[in-house]
């Protein structure tokens, strides 16, 4: 089981960066986001720095930019997925003894492990939009992982919605349908202490709200959540528990 | 048909198998009823016309698609319960080449050997790549190979885990001439160099009586007839000879004539089945006047006349046309 995890994971790792076009979506659209959005909003920075606790907006939104764009892998691991399907090569991979549990295993590693790479990009755009990190090596280790439990919590949700979808389009049309709403409830971009009470509960249970606030903690106050880490643990390992479970029942193979 | 045969010593065995797609009014019987016994050791050839139900009995076989009813084994594993078991002792090769092209001959070599779960395969992938004469090739890219190159590899991957069977599903479609030809000679070399028992499906008569030892005829998703090449070939007794006319023809004149054995007619098509044809013709031509015959063609013992026998088609034609403004509507289309 464990050579077959490990062959499937090394390829979609593989073939991302074989692919530049591929790696160069990845890593522009969250930096589009801290550029455009973070500069523009930015403006009204020292209006709002009671609110953000920073006086740079990109400072506050970068934690936020980091965990939606955890969500935007899925989408990616979905269309490598129905990619397979549509070539004929997940026969070739399920024609040897290898459950399709595994192969949904390895798309959920394999696509939030490639969603990691937008990582260090974003800190150097950070750094240059003038974003002081003085973190500990600690620190700095359960950001990442905070940012994989998010990521393969994400990429599990798309592959299981997509299980029994062979259709190009539907990686798209989840996404769009997913995406936003989630991002524009959570505190992503801006804090959710001004959120209505209804939108609140919603961003309370929203993922990436755990992920933008812990990310926050550790960068405006230096502190460790384990709760939202715990959180957000919990998330990533329902969330592939379920993504195993439908494709091993409703996958559908071409 | 040989239906007796043990799990234990067959490379496949098939017991009364059916595979339903869709179902109620929509349901399509892609497999009816199938039995099948496939002996360790032959190529055997599933023969058949588009959408008999070849590719069907692949994926069952392959744990693809599941089974409606009935069981089946391969390697003595059961195909349902014992998937698993089955998949590491089978290989596949695809009717289009599927490979990963972003992957060089070798990567996809460690990549199959990793979803087989082997160890020390190294030594066998370089003796498979000798043998397919790809190793000074091995670490260039999948995507610069030639279409016969990529065949070559992909019946290498199929191999490595020296499996028992081999399916190949339609292995020489949309391939050229002496593509198809290096082809066939894999298939009878691998098959003599492994020891492998290789299930292969085509449409291609030729391409059956080349490459296998017993051929199973499928139609609508039955097994019509199963034997030898020569045994098939011995069941049809005399020559077939038929006839487009341009107007009516008596039917009981023509079983008049000498060596007639049958008389089948479809339209102003004739299909009659004669002891020899060479003395039948004279005779015939004697008899109508040639202006009342537009076409005539002679059949002799074959693959081809086996199936014309016994469905009354030819394998490359599509179900009889049962409505008539169905198949006007169709030439209409056809001429725009």
């Amino acid at each position: 089981m464990r050579s077959q995890f490990w062959g499937l994971y090394v390829r979609e790792i593989l073939r991302t960066f074989r692919n530049p076009f591929v790696l160069l979506i990845t890593v522009v659209q969250p930096f589009m986001w801290l550029a455009f959005f973070g500069s523009g909003f930015g403006g009204f920075s020292s209006l709002l720095a009671p609110v953000l606790g920073t006086s740079n907006y990109i400072e506050f939104l970068l934690p936020g930019v980091l965990s939606t764009s955890m969500l935007s892998v899925g989408m990616f691991g979905s269309m490598s997925t129905i990619q397979d399907k549509r070539f004929g090569f997940m026969k070739r991979i399920l024609i040897t003894p290898t459950s399709k549990g595994l192969v949904f295993l390895a798309k959920a590693f394999g696509s939030a492990t490639r969603g990691l790479v937008q990582i260090p990009v974003m800190i150097a755009a950070a750094t240059a939009f003038g974003v002081p990190f003085d973190l500990t090596p600690l620190e700095w280790a359960v950001w990442v992982l905070a940012l994989l439990f998010i990521a393969v919590g994400f990429s599990s949700m798309f592959l299981a919605i997509t299980a029994s979808s062979t259709d190009w389009q539907t990686p798209g049309v989840v996404a769009n349908f997913i995406t936003m709403p989630l991002m524009f409830s959570s505190a992503a971009l801006y804090p959710s202490s001004s959120f209505p009470e209804w939108m609140k509960v919603i961003s309370t249970y929203n993922p990436i709200s755990y992920s933008a606030t812990f990310g926050r903690n550790l960068l405006l106050h230096g502190t460790i959540d384990w709760t939202l880490l715990g959180y957000m643990f919990v998330f990533a390992a329902a969330m592939s528990t379920i993504g195993w479970f439908v494709s091993s029942r409703w996958f559908r193979v071409e | 048909m040989n239906g007796a045969l043990k799990v234990e010593d067959g490379a496949i065995v098939v017991t009364d198998l059916s595979k339903r797609y869709g179902s109620g009014a929509r349901a399509v019987m892609a497999l009816d009823h199938v039995t099948l016994s496939i002996p360790k050791g032959t190529v055997f050839g599933l023969l058949g016309p588009n959408g008999a139900g070849k590719t069907t009995l692949i994926k069952v076989l392959t744990g693809i698609s599941d089974i409606t009813s009935g069981h089946a084994t391969v390697a003595g594993f059961d195909v349902e319960r014992q998937s698993m078991d089955v998949r590491s002792r089978i290989g596949w090769v695809a009717a289009e080449v599927i490979l990963d092209d972003d992957f060089t001959a070798w990567e996809n070599l460690w990549l199959q050997a990793k979803l087989q779960d082997l160890r020390g395969w190294e030594e066998r992938a370089d003796q498979l790549l000798t043998y397919f004469e790809l190793k000074d090739r091995k670490n260039d890219k999948v995507s610069h190979y030639s279409t016969g190159m990529r065949k070559k590899l992909e019946i290498a991957l199929a191999l490595l885990h020296q499996p028992v069977v081999i399916f190949m599903d339609e292995p020489t479609i949309g391939l050229d001439v002496g593509t198809r030809r290096m082809l066939w000679d894999i298939v009878t070399g691998i098959h003599k160099e492994f020891g492998v028992t290789v299930l292969l499906t085509t449409h291609y008569i030729e391409e059956a009586d080349a490459l296998c030892d017993r051929i199973a005829i499928i139609d609508l998703g039955k097994i019509i007839v199963e034997g030898t090449p020569s045994e098939l070939k011995a069941r049809v007794k005399g020559d077939i000879v038929q006839l487009e006319a341009s107007g009516t023809l008596d039917s009981a004149m023509l079983r008049a004539l000498p060596g007639v054995q049958e008389v089948r007619a479809q339209g102003n098509d004739w299909m009659i089945r004669v002891a020899s044809s060479e003395t039948f013709l004279p005779r015939l031509l004697a008899t109508i006047p040639g202006d009342r015959i537009r076409r005539i063609n002679v059949e002799k013992p074959s693959l081809e006349t086996v199936f014309l026998d016994l469905t009354g088609r030819r394998i490359g034609q599509e179900e009889p046309m049962r409505d008539i403004r169905k198949f006007y509507m169709q030439m209409a289309r056809s001429r725009r």
